[in-house]
């Protein structure tokens, strides 16, 4: 195998007293589409400012092609940082903006133009070269960030909540446009976000982390498929979780039959455990070696999918089925109605409590 | 990174000057008024406490007593006048209110003495009012108005109205609207919200407002010297010829160090209720 | 808004408190065009006064000492208050102590100020001159020159200090390319604050002229003119120096479009 193009070697980083981050290793591909995906205070912006080189690592080596760039200060790294508020300089033009960083490496006057020029047309801002930061939109503004700190042609693009300050509509646009940019350009990226669904559409592969530390690295499936601890579970999608407790052939909720699980791991028999299922897992009509009556409290619209909170005798809190539209109108269930749901065991991951 | 020593060598050039040519004076004035006056003027160094007994002397007293009186009143009007203008500035719409405040407050920085010159200008014997007295027809003698204490009390609410205004405007323009439509929903009437709402949320307002144009009058002596003529001594005028004309500069010294504990009291209280408003909470002390 | 009648008593309250303030100044500058200097009677249009003021000696040399004061202590704050205030907000943790030591100048009374620098300069045998006046007069004006600048402070993103580094820039070229034009507009308004402040400044620079005419500024020689009484030539003197400090006032508050420092 070639060597990565970047590898964490055991990173910490302590403020005072605090860690925040707590020993990462791992190493990221070239042309990777890389998430760090966590809540605020997990520690994934202190990682990602490690690796633009605005904090010092209290410990542990940053590798980048094989050779420690820990010590390189960011004026000297061939890696960028787009800034959450993006760091426009209020005071340049759009183009001035984006030939700053050219200009430090001192290149060719003619060369600066024509590389300026050109990836203004890649962000489609071609007209707007002459406008300052605060007679721009957001969405423009955000673009602007890209382009300048991309028309370095870093070796590593670090953003940092890329995509947070637009709206809804706009982010997601967004979401393939960086994905194509970062084709096009065949730079790695490295994104931090804190919302699961960014990570899981733009990235290769995504790392949860928590307290500094990772709790998961993997494809987007893999993360969702099958995550390894509650946390991760429980971060990301809809999911159900039922208090159970070890049985034989099975775990046994509140009442009701035994829910069977497959790949579940070695537990004593009789300790608590938590099931966990995912609400489109959860179907009326699924065939399964899981199956159970229940009564529909409450229906919830989620835009064309159809949420139904069920009380089962498994657990005291209703758990949540998510129906297509297509079998939501075919079924047309109502609140007070009985039904009975199913689910595979391959779909039951099971957690100690 | 940030943790390097850079911040303070920035510092360091204003904050030498500061302590060279404030502090390290200021200290001076205090250490000053425990000496003794010299035979011709000058300063022996004997330790005393008589120029600090001097100042609690009832001729020296009840100039500070007067001094703060003439302070209070000016400061207490000043007050007045300048809630009412911040209050109507507020009442204004949104894009109107700064222009009205810029206007408002453009005389604050024009020359302090121009201000008070403008005051004799309209005061004097030959002045302005009393040629418009003349004109509506009043006849026979008017009775001085310029060397008064009135115009004196006058100079100083004129020179310092634009500070109460920007002081009681900055926590008006802060309130939230909807808590006066809240007080309205509960059943208030305007004046009552008026009273239990909005003036007490803006209090700390009136109250920095009041204390700076207190402290600022009591130890000023421009104004006395030229409103109220020659005669007329405050504080400042006091402090003032102890160190130009009577030489004796550790009573001086004692005066002030008087008057600044006055003031940095004032200030305190100040701070108190500035503090005891915002809830107590830390808030914003920029 | 809630009632007209509020309204309009507000409009009131307005036009009151403005007719005190603009009336007084308004009469002065009017009375310094009215040809005959009076202000029993309006004889008619004339700018001679002014002529008058060319015409004397002390005013001039007044007004010239005044320049020279307001432009070295302008530069000399500029530069001072402008790096304390970039120091002060790149440490932001700053005691009680260094913060009152930085408003202090700001609120302490001028005449406590006034006699403390006069003690101090001639215990240690300082002779007196416009030397003295400008090295006091920069006491206040670096706290009001630096209180301008943390005002713009306050709202400057500090990543894009970090984003020049990260694009490659030094410490030093990030100071000239990116710091110093975004600060640019709030040094500059606080220089013409200092510069306003310094050419109205009067009672420190009373205290601290030392003896005699060669360095009386241009307040000094108001103050000793008013004594006298009303003439149309002080009319005249004191609308140029209103102007001066209007005109440098709006201009700092255009650079700065913030609010007026002192709040």
């Amino acid at each position: 195998m070639t060597t990565p193009l970047l590898s964490l070697r055991d990173i910490k980083k302590n403020f005072g007293s605090a860690q925040a981050v707590a020993g990462v290793t791992m190493d990221i591909h070239r042309n990777e589409f890389f998430a760090l995906l966590g809540a605020s205070g997990s520690g994934k912006t202190t990682l990602l400012r490690m690796l633009a080189g605005f904090e010092a690592p209290s410990g542990g080596d940053i590798l980048l092609e094989g050779s420690s760039i820990a010590a390189m200060p960011p004026n000297k790294r061939p890696v960028n940082l787009m800034f959450q508020s993006y760091a426009l300089f209020p005071h340049m033009t759009v183009a001035q903006n984006i030939a700053y960083g050219l200009e430090m490496d001192r290149l060719a006057k003619a060369e600066i133009k024509s590389r300026v020029s050109e990836i203004l047309e890649v962000i489609q801002l071609g007209h707007l070269g002459g406008r300052k930061p605060d007679q721009l939109s957001g969405g423009q503004r955000q673009r602007v960030a890209l382009a300048r700190a991309l028309v370095k042609r870093p070796k590593v693009l670090l953003l940092d909540e890329p995509l947070g300050a637009l709206d809804k509509k706009l982010r997601s646009e967004m979401q393939l446009e960086l994905k194509r940019l970062q084709h096009e350009f065949g730079i790695t990226f490295i994104v931090v976000t804190h919302d699961q669904e960014e990570a899981l559409v733009m990235a290769d592969r995504v790392a949860i982390m928590k307290d500094g530390a990772l709790l998961q690295v993997g494809t987007p499936r893999e993360i969702y498929e099958y995550p390894e601890t509650r946390f991760a579970a429980d971060f990301i999608g809809v999911m159900n979780f039922l208090p159970v407790s070890v049985a034989s052939g099975g775990y046994q909720g509140k009442e009701g039959p035994l829910i069977r699980a497959a790949d579940a791991p070695e537990l004593a028999a009789g300790s608590a455990a938590v099931a966990a299922i995912r609400s489109e897992r959860l179907g009326v009509e699924t065939q399964g070696e899981n199956s159970l009556a229940g009564e529909i409290t409450d229906i919830a619209y989620h835009g064309l999918d159809l949420l139904l909170h069920v009380k089962t005798p498994l657990a005291e809190t209703p758990v949540i089925s998510r129906l297509t539209a297509d079998v939501a109108e075919r079924l047309a269930p109502e609140v007070g109605q009985t039904i009975t749901l199913g689910w595979s065991a391959r779909d039951t991951r099971i957690f100690p409590a | 990174m940030t943790t390097d020593r850079r911040p303070i060598l920035l510092m360091s050039p204003a904050l030498l000057w500061l302590f060279g040519l404030m502090v390290v004076p200021c200290l001076l004035i205090l250490v000053l008024a425990f000496f003794r006056r010299g035979m011709y003027g000058g300063i022996e160094y004997t330790f005393t406490l008589e120029n600090i007994a001097l100042v609690f002397d009832p001729l020296y007293a009840q100039i500070f007593l007067k001094s703060a009186w003439i302070a209070g009143l000016a400061a207490g009007i000043a007050s007045i006048l300048g809630y009412a203008a911040a209050y109507a500035i507020a009442a204004m719409p949104r894009h109107r209110q700064s222009a009205l405040l810029f206007f408002a407050v453009l005389p604050f920085w024009s020359n302090y003495l121009v201000r008070t010159y403008a005051w004799i200008v309209l005061l004097n014997r030959e002045g302005l009012i009393v040629n418009l007295a003349r004109w509506v027809g009043f006849e026979g003698e008017l009775p001085s108005m310029l060397y008064t204490e009135q115009a004196v009390v006058i100079g100083l609410i004129y020179n310092y109205l634009p500070f109460v205004i920007l002081s009681c405007y900055a926590p008006l323009s802060r309130l939230n609207p909807e808590i006066s439509e809240a007080s309205r929903d509960l059943g208030a009437s305007g004046w009552t919200t008026f009273r239990r709402v909005v003036l007490p949320m803006t209090v700390p307002g009136i109250a920095t407002g009041f204390v700076f144009v207190f402290v600022l009058s009591i130890g000023n002596f421009v104004t006395p010297a030229l409103l109220g003529g020659g005669q007329f001594q405050m504080i400042g005028n006091l402090v003032y010829a102890q160190f130009l004309t009577a030489n004796d500069w550790p009573f001086g010294a004692a005066l002030s160090m008087v008057l600044i504990m006055v003031m940095l009291g004032l200030l305190m209280a100040q701070a108190t209720v500035a503090d005891r408003a915002s809830g107590g909470k830390a808030g914003d002390n920029g | 808004m809630a009632d007209r009648n509020t309204f309009r008593l507000m409009l009131l309250i307005l036009g009151l408190v403005f007719a005190f303030l603009y009336l007084p100044i308004s009469v002065l500058v009017g009375l310094s065009f009215n040809e005959g200097g009076l202000p029993t009677a309006w004889t008619g249009f004339s700018v001679k006064w002014y002529g008058e003021l060319l015409a004397n000696k002390d005013i001039l040399r007044a007004a010239g000492n005044t320049l020279i004061v307001a432009i070295f202590s302008t530069l000399l704050s500029t530069i001072l208050g402008s790096l304390l205030a970039v120091g002060v907000e790149i440490r932001r943790r700053n005691g009680k102590w260094l913060e009152t030591m930085i408003f202090a100048p700001m609120i302490i009374p001028d005449i406590v100020l006034a006699i403390a620098l006069l003690s101090f300069f001639s215990l240690l045998g300082v002779k007196m001159g416009l030397h003295t006046i400008i090295v006091s007069h920069v006491v206040f004006n670096l706290a009001f020159v630096s209180a301008v600048v943390r005002a713009r402070l306050k709202s400057f993103d500090w990543s894009i200090v970090e984003a020049s580094n990260d694009l490659g820039a030094t410490t030093a070229t990030t100071m000239r390319r990116v710091v110093l034009p975004v600060l640019m507009p709030a040094i500059l308004a606080g220089a013409l604050l200092a510069f306003t402040l310094s050419v109205d400044e009067f009672i420190i620079a009373f205290f601290t002229a030392g003896a005699g005419r060669s360095s009386i500024t241009l307040p000094m020689q108001i103050f000793s003119m008013i004594r006298f009484g009303v003439t149309p030539e002080i009319n005249a003197l004191a609308t140029v120096v209103m102007a001066v400090s209007v005109v440098a006032l709006a201009l700092s508050q255009r650079l700065n479009r913030g609010g007026l420092p002192g709040q």
